[in-house]
């Protein structure tokens, strides 16, 4: 499996600077880089100084729009190059997302998309915020907002200018409190922090305390007992069914009645659900299942009184 | 001595909604279509306007009526459900919220 991390950011945030940085040490250098530009011009490879054999600039649109289909492709294609021995072997493929796009449909494409999950695995979002505009940029653009909400990591750049954080990192933490955040100046950033594997476990202690944003929302469900695998499933389609696109991201840890002792990991953008990941035990003492939903204008009960209500009916199915 | 037990309550812990149990999923999930209705309990049902001005009932069925749980009610119409999912589907009609929303889940394809 080749692991893909996806690195984002509004404009100007820094990700090609941290990027070029990144792709100068040695253990990182074995890195396919699929760049999308938002313009006609490619100005990144240039900037990267990387092979033109492991680089790919994606100048057609913002990939979230339309190079969707496409950057499965693109994926596959450097695989098969590789294989083949026509490029060098790289160990990684790093993506960075245009200045403006939404990283969901990116993530659907990685998680989703046939013939790709076989072969590549998405190890992360790492979200580059810019110290001294970000405070502003997420209260203006939604697309920033959602860079925040799906990161696993983020990463104020420019400290330099704008030494206090604090409100920026306070708007951070409302939209995602569990992602943690660093700062890096000219991107002097340890990549191995950066682009680790996401945890599996969700820890639901930073969530319980979250701020609600403007019209962004985020529901914690914690439960004491296993969940009947069907209500799951009936719960995910009711999600999809009436939330559409307003449901961003779930990411669980449950016990599911069928499977005692075994919790699965959860994870959901929008509609897409990444097949249950079973795990050999509880990652702690903490065997609470718990499932985080982040969403736009949903109420913040609505997840839980509606999984309650098919559990119920579940069951009472079960035992007629 | 045997405790008294809710008759909602099956053997294995399923038991249908209470009203206002009902009535909140239905406030809540009206708030995530963005409709502009306040249902409310009234004689054990719970009951809201449409934005159309159609007044809607929504009652438990009763347990010999199997496979339906729940019964949606217009003036002229009164419509069967057999889960809460397909009470809301059929609410979110009624409610003229419609479908653009819609979107099923996929699951992606493991490795």
């Amino acid at each position: 499996m080749i692991p893909v991390a996806v690195l984002t950011g509004f404009l100007g945030a820094g990700k090609t600077t941290l990027l070029k940085r990144i792709l100068r040490d040695p253990a990182w250098a074995d890195s396919a880089v699929i760049v999308n530009e938002f313009g006609e011009v490619p100005l990144d490879h240039d900037l990267l100084a990387v092979s033109d054999e492991t680089f790919v600039s994606a100048t057609t649109g913002c990939v979230c729009c339309v190079l969707r289909s496409d950057l499965g492709a693109t994926l596959l294609d450097l695989a098969r190059r590789r294989a083949a021995g026509e490029i060098p072997g790289y160990a990684r493929v790093l993506f960075e997302t245009s200045g403006l796009a939404d990283p969901a449909p990116i993530l659907h494409a990685l998680i989703g998309e046939p013939g790709l999950t076989g072969t590549h695995r998405l190890d992360c979002v790492a979200t580059l915020v810019e110290s001294v505009s970000g405070a502003a940029t997420l209260a203006h653009h939604p697309e920033a907002q959602r860079q925040v909400m799906l990161a696993d990591r983020v990463v104020l750049t420019k400290p330099d200018l704008a030494p206090d954080t604090a409100a920026l990192r306070d708007a951070i933490a409302a939209l995602n409190p569990a992602a943690p955040i660093t700062q890096a100046s000219f991107g002097a950033l340890d990549p191995a922090w950066l682009f680790a594997p996401a945890e599996r476990a969700i820890d639901p202690e930073p969530w319980l305390g979250a701020r609600h944003t403007a019209g962004v929302a985020t529901s914690i469900i914690l439960r004491e007992a296993p969940l009947p695998a069907l209500a799951l499933t009936l719960w995910l389609q009711a999600l999809a069914e009436h939330a559409g696109p307003r449901l961003l991201r779930v990411k669980g840890l449950v016990e599911l009645e069928e499977s005692p002792g075994r919790p699965v990991a959860l994870h959901a953008v929008q509609h897409l659900v990444h097949p249950l990941e079973w795990l050999d035990q509880w990652p702690s003492e903490d065997r609470r299942g718990r499932i985080v939903l982040i969403g736009e204008r949903l109420p913040p009960h609505w997840p839980a009184r509606l999984l309650a209500a098919i559990e119920e009916e579940v069951r009472s199915a079960s035992a007629g | 001595m045997d405790q008294p037990q809710d008759p909602r309550r099956d053997p294995r812990g399923g038991r249908a909604l209470t009203p206002p149990e009902l009535r909140d999923l239905v406030a809540d999930t009206l708030a995530v279509w963005e409709v502009a209705a306040r249902p409310v309990i009234a004689d054990g049902a719970v009951v809201l306007v449409a934005p159309d001005g159609t007044a809607l009932r929504i009652t438990a069925a009763a347990p010999n009526d199997l496979p339906i749980r729940w019964w949606l009610e217009k003036p002229d119409q009164k419509r069967p459900c057999t889960s809460v999912t397909g009470l809301l589907r059929s609410l979110r009609n009624a409610v003229g919220a419609g479908e653009g929303m819609f979107s099923r889940v996929k699951v992606a394809r493991g490795a």
